[in-house]
């Protein structure tokens, strides 16, 4: 079964790029700077208007707005909000849709659980470190137990030692949980460690379709981890 | 060769002495027994009264007018948003009084709204509504002002996160755009009391000035000053600058221990 079906998907940096992933399957986006790999995210999530279709179940993907397309958006920036805890975090994300206060508990100390980060629930997010400020994301992520999983290059600012923890980490509840994830990054390591397929994203066009190489990508990648349309 | 400070200091000290020197003038113009009396005079007492209400009716029609105009303008582009912000603008720079005399033609009964409205059974003018109209008008343009920047500091990919993990546009605005951009908020909020305690042109023209009716703090003063009755006109002079300057504390407060936004 399909998850996610790119046809035809222009926009400002985007041609005509088209791209198929598995229901379960893992895919990492490499590419350097400015070749649009975040815009590729975006448009999945809905946060960018675009012309071509996006399908996602099967299912056009248009007329479902950003917050009705049950997925979970993990970027380099994070945007933990500032004013909650992390538990608070996490519970604005089982706002709608989860009955009752008991199960909506549940659901976030599952949540803080899958990413191990039941011991931060009641911190601000100013108090974190990076790589908690990662688990604090990971599990409000987590927390609707989205079927589409979009990592915009999360890990890009942590040390090799977290990164890694965090890329078995991420792996394993994706396996557990059955969920289907889209990757981009500029490290050929990660989208290794991440993903069962790579792709190359040159100039807003997919230009491998394959097993990684580790050719491709320029020295010279830097990091674009916002979110949103620009 | 005398220091740049030094000189700076110079109109420093002018400025400060000359705004204590008024504020020195007035609070020792009585002495505390008859300041005791005309604060406890029926009049005095009604214009606090009528200041108190009318102007937090006014903040929050400010605030709910204000607030969602000017997330519009902080997350939107679009044709002819520099006219639209220069207009907004305008109340801020023009004195009152203009305002007063624009909105009067507009809701005279002789003007088509004016005239509609009164066909409603609704009239405006020289009422405490009126009071409430001019002081809306003033306050809602220091709130949107205020608003606005407030919003701008909040990061928009917050709220797109906030779609992303289930939250319509709406509930992302209520839930973590305006707790984000709280403080700034609240200096809007502050800021806009404020101005609508002391609003005094444009209820002049709206509401008149008439005792124990239109009868706010500033018009009191304006009402005593002119009938000689200088007692409760510095009375209500003093309640104005002890309320503006305790707003001012708390904006203040606010802009010390405002750490912004921050990423997370």
């Amino acid at each position: 079964m399909t998850a996610v079906l790119l046809e035809n998907v222009s926009c400002r940096v985007l041609a005509s790029l088209s791209l198929t992933v598995a229901d379960r399957e893992a895919v990492a986006i490499l590419g350097p700077s400015g070749a649009g790999k975040s815009t590729l995210l975006k448009v999945v999530a809905g946060l960018l208007p675009h012309a071509g279709e996006v399908f996602l179940d099967g299912q056009p993907a248009r007329a479902r707005a950003p917050h009705g397309r049950q997925l979970g958006y993990l970027s380099q920036d994070l945007h933990l909000f500032p004013h909650l805890t992390v538990a608070g975090n996490v519970r604005l994300a089982l706002l709608f849709g989860f009955d009752g206060p008991e199960r909506r508990r549940d659901r976030v100390d599952e949540a803080l659980h899958l990413a191990r980060a039941d011991h931060l629930a009641a911190r601000r997010p100013a108090t974190l470190s990076g790589g908690e400020r990662q688990r604090a994301a990971l599990a409000r992520c987590l927390a609707r137990r989205p079927r589409l999983l979009l990592l915009d290059e999360p890990f890009s600012s942590l040390d090799a030692d977290t990164k890694r923890l965090l890329w078995a980490d991420v792996t394993e509840v994706r396996r557990r949980v059955g969920m289907t994830a889209l990757i981009v990054t500029h490290d050929p390591e990660e989208a290794a460690a991440l993903a069962d397929r790579v792709l190359v994203l040159r100039d807003g066009r997919l230009t491998s379709d394959g097993p990684w190489q580790g050719n491709g990508v320029p020295p010279d990648l830097r990091r674009s981890g916002s979110i949103g349309p620009e | 060769m005398i220091p740049l400070a030094v000189i700076c200091a110079v109109p420093l000290v002018v400025i400060a002495v000359t705004v204590l020197g008024a504020v020195v003038a007035l609070a020792t113009h009585l002495d505390a027994a008859d300041l005791a009396a005309v604060m406890a005079n029926e009049e005095t007492l009604f214009a606090i009264g009528l200041s108190l209400r009318t102007s937090l009716v006014s903040l929050a029609l400010a605030l709910v007018l204000g607030i969602p105009a000017a997330h519009l303008l902080a997350r939107h582009r679009f044709p002819g948003k520099a006219v639209l912000e220069t207009l907004l603008d305008l109340p801020l720079v023009t004195p009152p009084l203009v305002a007063g005399v624009g909105l009067l033609f507009l809701l005279g009964r002789q003007s088509p709204v004016g005239g509609g409205l009164a066909a409603l059974g609704i009239d405006l003018l020289f009422s405490p509504a009126g009071i409430i109209l001019a002081q809306t008008y003033v306050a809602a343009s220091i709130v949107v002002r205020t608003a606005r920047t407030a919003f701008q500091e909040v990061e928009p990919a917050y709220a797109y996160m906030a779609w992303t993990l289930g939250l319509s546009p709406g509930w992302a605005f209520l839930l973590v755009e305006v707790p984000m951009a709280a403080r700034g908020l609240a200096t809007a909020a502050v800021l806009g009391w404020a101005r609508a305690l002391g609003e005094f042109g444009a209820t002049l023209m709206l509401a008149g000035a008439t005792r124990m009716r239109t009868e706010t703090l500033p018009m009191a003063v304006y009402l005593n000053i002119a009938s000689g009755e200088t007692g409760l006109a510095v009375a209500c002079a003093l309640i104005l600058l002890a309320i503006a300057f305790a707003l001012l504390l708390v904006v203040q407060a606010l802009s010390a221990t405002r750490p912004g936004p921050r990423a997370a």
